[in-house]
């Protein structure tokens, strides 16, 4: 604990002239690595969205702003598709939630031991590095006809026939995004309830309140961010999830992804745009939302401020 | 009255009253923690499986059958993911090391500067937006409105964005707590800026620096959605994967194979650095 008491505290140096100079020359080389961070981020998102206004025709893109690409989003088969895609992405961050939630306190504040703990962050963590196509695929061979799940409950005599909708169905699909997105959900909010005093769940305890009472009025309106973050990181994905729509869902349930990917085989790139964007903004909007609900829930400002410090 | 002591549980001492007694009730705990473990288990079994599969003579039949290591040979007969393979592994270590490089400096720098959190928002703001509408970005940025011919240096350019957040925060981890009277201290017996950072910065920073380099170099090698705009006509090793597995099912096993030794090199690297990261650090 000691070195976090002597961190970045700004120290006023004892030589002034060499401290600033050698710090004028790294902001030199920070001013440009932000102005190279700007071009490749943030330009190509305002790009993204100012080419979601213009359309297409015969394979040309016509450069004269209107509506007509995002009005095309909401006619035909497409609006079905973002409902799914919608109604898919909110299912997964749900049961996402409801499965993190319990494990990240269980994780934080369960008496955990300390190798233990490293061992299951570790866990948590791999997994963004590896081949997201290969980890999928092979649910194929474990959910198929003759897979391993209809094996053994043919085996079981739990049913005469392979049980037919464990792939290629919306619940494949659900099934594959749930496991894949797992991480990304639990470790914010670990992260948030982890850094929530011991002494205040203990004050709460000692004041005569359950445990229940405990969690819903102290721990969960202290971990709000963490929970936001969570969605936030599991919804964006899920809106987007490509790989699992297209191995587990084998062609029956399409998604937006699939549609922005068809556009741009299309070569459609306005659709793309306009999808893309619109992916963004559901994310924005239902960040808003949460935002929001959140405000009623508790002060959300308060919470910050405690997890600040 | 509970015991001081007895921080938090969530199955707390029995029921004080029959009204509370599902407060108390001690599964809670237990449910939440078995039901995470459960999830985990379900992200790692499938691993496991890949390698039995591959190992199988019919991987394509489900269920790892008689012992066999023919795939592996039909993997080292057959060439054609060698230029993949090679194409990642380039884009790859260079992304990691421009990485390691980029995040040292400005990690850094962002716990000194004026507004640390804008900063830092800025820069992680790619993990926000989802891999595919950061791909269509991208590209529609690069090929449409730049109208440059895209391949290897736009896969790279892609990774890079995405990669860079997260080798940024690995070695925040370090800097934030990074004791700055070492350096005066330096400073005062007379060292150099560069010696200063080279014989006191740099040993201490030197974990982060090459796990933000390893982990940029796994976000590259193994990245698909943002690879699949900015390709043009190149391919990578996930991608090639990605490419067969659609197209063909005979190519399926070898896939597998190939998946197979990519994780028994892969999975060594994380624990190690893992370990680097967070026991050693912890210790000294």
């Amino acid at each position: 604990m000691i070195s976090s008491t002597l961190q970045i505290t700004p120290t006023p140096s004892l030589r002034p002239n060499l401290f600033s100079r050698m710090f004028a020359r790294t902001d030199w080389v920070i001013a440009a690595i932000l102005l190279a961070w700007f071009i490749l981020v943030i330009v190509p998102l305002a790009v993204l969205f100012s080419f979601s206004f213009f359309e297409t025709k015969s394979y040309a893109t016509i450069y004269n702003p209107s509506f007509n690409t995002w009005i095309s989003l909401f006619e035909s088969g497409r609006f079905e598709v973002t409902l799914r895609t919608l109604r898919i992405a909110l299912t997964v961050t749900a049961i996402e939630l409801l499965i993190a939630y319990p494990f990240a306190l269980w994780l934080a504040k369960g008496h955990v031991s300390k190798g233990m703990r490293a061992v299951i962050l570790a866990l948590l963590t791999i997994p963004f590095f590896l081949d997201i196509s290969s980890r999928t695929i092979i649910w194929r061979a474990i959910l198929g006809q003759n897979g391993l799940v209809n094996t053994v409950l043919m085996w079981l005599g739990v049913t005469d026939t392979p049980v037919e909708w464990l792939l290629y169905t919306e619940w494949s699909v659900h099934f594959g995004m749930l496991i894949s997105l797992f991480p990304t959900m639990v470790l914010p909010i670990y992260m948030a309830i982890n850094i929530i005093e011991d002494t205040l769940i203990e004050a709460s305890n000692d004041l005569g309140a359950t445990p229940w009472q405990t969690l819903s009025r102290v721990i969960l309106p202290l971990s709000l961010p963490g929970v936001m973050a969570g969605v936030v990181f599991t919804l964006g994905p899920a809106l987007a999830a490509w790989v699992e729509p297209s191995m587990l869902g084998g062609g029956f349930v399409n998604l937006l992804s699939n549609s922005i990917e068809s556009a741009y085989t299309a070569l459609r790139y306005p659709v793309v745009a306009a999808l893309s964007t619109f992916v963004i903004l559901m994310l924005v909007v239902l960040l808003g939302v949460m935002i929001l609900a959140a405000r009623r829930f508790g002060d959300l400002s308060s919470s910050f401020r405690v997890l600040k410090g | 009255m509970t015991p001081a002591h007895s921080a938090f549980s969530i199955g707390g001492p029995a029921a004080l009253s029959a009204s509370t007694g599902l407060s108390y009730w001690a599964g809670w705990k237990h449910i939440g923690k078995w039901a995470g473990l459960g999830m985990i288990a379900l992200i790692y079994f499938p691993l496991v499986w890949l390698a039995l599969l591959s190992i199988s003579v019919n991987p394509l039949s489900g269920i790892p059958g008689p012992i066999s290591i023919e795939h592996y040979k039909a993997l080292f007969a057959n060439s054609a993911w060698h230029m993949p393979m090679v194409a990642s592994l380039i884009i790859g270590l260079i992304v990691g090391l421009v990485c390691a490089v980029v995040a040292t400096i400005v990690g850094r720098a962002v716990p000194n500067a004026s507004h640390p959190g804008r900063m830092l928002l800025m820069f992680v703001l790619p993990l926000f937006v989802p891999g595919m509408s950061m791909g269509a970005a991208l590209f529609i940025f690069t090929r449409s409105i730049l109208g440059l011919k895209l391949g290897f240096w736009s896969i790279a350019l892609g990774h890079f964005v995405w990669a860079f957040p997260f080798a940024l925060l690995i070695i925040l981890v370090l800097t934030t707590r990074f004791d700055h009277r070492l350096v005066e201290a330096g400073r005062d017996l007379g060292a150099s800026n560069w010696r200063v950072f080279w014989d006191i910065e740099f040993p201490i920073l030197m974990p982060g620096i090459v796990s933000a380099g390893l982990f940029g170099f796994l976000m590259s090698f193994n990245e698909v959605m943002r690879t699949i705009f900015l390709r043009g006509t190149s391919e990578t090793m996930p991608v090639w994967n990605w490419v067969q597995a659609a197209a063909q099912q005979s190519q399926v096993p070898i896939i597998f194979a190939l998946a197979t030794l990519v994780l028994l090199v892969t999975l060594p690297l994380l624990a190690t650095a893992f370990w680097f990261l967070f026991v050693r650090l912890e210790k000294s």
